[in-house]
């Protein structure tokens, strides 16, 4: 039995409700806010000259030393959360400032259209197998 | 509360252990107890592609030998420049401890065979120790090496290469000499001509795998009578060579003869060394190989190989007809 995997999610799509609620992601954005009397959290990411942000519920991953406006890395599951919305529950929360984000993306959709590649030539290899 | 007694591989899954009630309560142990406890081996590794279980066997090497004391020990009596190497020793150790101490969050690197145990495979890990990347440098350019890895290596299908030329023609060289040899012993062959073997080399020049891409244009080659009698050259060659046949006579008809079956050849070596080791002059060494070589050239054939000489010396010292009394000098037995 192990947890389901963590797969790289940007943050403008997890507030577009792009994931589904149970699954797990990773995410990253600077520390904007933090309160721990609610253990709560919010990550801030730039897209598209807009400004996204995700909220993290941090009570798995406490105590942690806040910087705020440090970059961070989000690792948990989704939750649709009352009053919040969209919310990832971090199982790890790891602090990786000085982080290329720019490289990181490039990094990410590189590994998915990587793997958009072989499930398509999988899904080719496989269709005279079904009648469409 | 049982100690070592249960094997870490058995151990229920990570992700249950919650369900037990005294993993989250404070158990009243013995210290005892607690310091024999084992250490659960399994890492859950997870990639972004998926999870998979790891074993990680902690070395007990690594464990802590005395206390903190021990570890927290300056080498201040360690001249300068010089190695200390119980000092670096233990530098060593606390420095592999503390890369497979191992928390949640953390980057890791695992090597190891995968295993199926319990209906799930698992990686053994041989070898595992934590990464540091507080940049995720070593993150990212994974996930940029790793989609070329594929393309470029894991998703190519494995292809037997076909045998390059080099390699295919020193194997059925060999294999024709071979095949030759096994038709002179099975048949008591003395003589023969070229034409007598031919045949034998057949089944080769038919099996050759084609050494032509089939991308490539086709070039006119040799024909397949031309390979064997080409093959069929080589081989005599190397069997005159080697001394295994020779020609006694060098004429238009070629005839070939197997020094092993030339009872003439024999007899002539033989009595050559009976006849010159009674004179005075071989008495006491015997007889040396390029003597006797020049004897058997004068008497028999001139076309006598060192080579073939050496295999007629040979098989009549292991029938004691002679004897070796050093190297390379021969007397009767």
């Amino acid at each position: 039995m192990l947890p389901a995997a963590a797969v790289f999610h940007f943050p403008w799509e997890i507030n577009s409700g792009a994931v589904q609620e149970g699954e797990s992601v990773r995410t990253f954005g600077r520390l904007a806010c933090y309160d721990p009397e609610v253990s709560e959290a919010t990550l801030s990411a730039q897209h598209a000259s807009k400004e996204h942000h995700v909220v993290i519920h941090t009570m798995f991953v406490e105590p942690f030393n806040p910087i705020i406006g440090a970059q961070y890395i989000v690792l948990g599951e989704i939750e649709n959360a009352k009053g919040v919305g969209v919310m990832v529950r971090a199982r790890v929360l790891n602090c990786v400032d000085g982080v290329n984000t720019a490289l990181l993306q490039k990094a990410i959709n590189e590994q998915r259209s990587f793997f958009r590649e072989r499930d398509h030539k999988q899904s080719d290899a496989a269709q005279p197998a079904h009648a469409t | 509360m049982q100690s070592a007694t249960m094997d870490p591989a058995e151990e229920p899954p990570s992700m249950l252990w919650g369900l037990d009630p005294i993993f989250s309560a404070f158990a009243r142990l013995y210290v005892r107890d607690i310091l024999q406890m084992t250490e659960s081996t399994q890492v859950p590794v997870d990639d972004g592609t998926g999870v998979i279980n790891c074993l990680c066997w902690k070395n007990d090497l690594f464990k802590e030998e005395g206390g903190p004391t021990k570890s927290g020990e300056k080498h201040s009596d360690v001249a300068h420049g010089s190695f200390n190497l119980v000092a670096e020793l233990e530098k060593l150790r606390q420095a592999q401890q503390r890369r497979c101490r191992l928390e949640i969050g953390e980057l890791l690197r695992v090597r190891g065979p995968v295993k199926t145990s319990r209906q799930q495979r698992e990686i053994m890990a041989s070898t595992y120790y934590r990464v540091n990347d507080p940049v995720m440098s070593v993150q990212i350019a994974w996930m940029m090496d790793v989609p070329q890895l594929y393309r470029q290596c894991y998703d190519k299908p494995f292809q037997l290469q076909p045998d390059a030329t080099g390699d295919s023609a020193i194997s059925s060289l060999s294999k024709a000499t071979n095949l030759i040899k096994d038709f002179f012993k099975e048949k008591s062959v003395t003589r023969f001509r070229p034409y007598d073997v031919q045949d034998l080399l057949q089944p080769l020049i038919s099996s050759q795998p084609q050494t032509t891409p089939a991308d490539q244009k086709p070039v006119a080659g040799p024909s397949a009578c031309q390979q064997l009698r080409q093959l069929l050259k080589e081989v005599l060659q190397i069997l005159q060579d080697e001394g295994t046949v020779y020609r006694r006579v060098k004429s238009q008809d070629e005839v070939y003869h197997v020094t092993a079956h030339d009872k003439d050849l024999l007899i002539a070596v033989k009595d050559i060394i009976h006849e010159d080791s009674k004179r005075d002059k071989y008495a006491e060494k015997g007889c040396h190989i390029l003597h006797i070589l020049s004897a058997v050239r004068q008497r028999h054939s001139l076309n006598v190989s060192k080579t073939a000489l050496e295999l007629v010396l040979k098989s009549l010292e292991c029938n004691s007809d002679i004897v070796s009394t050093s190297d390379n000098h021969y007397t009767v037995f």
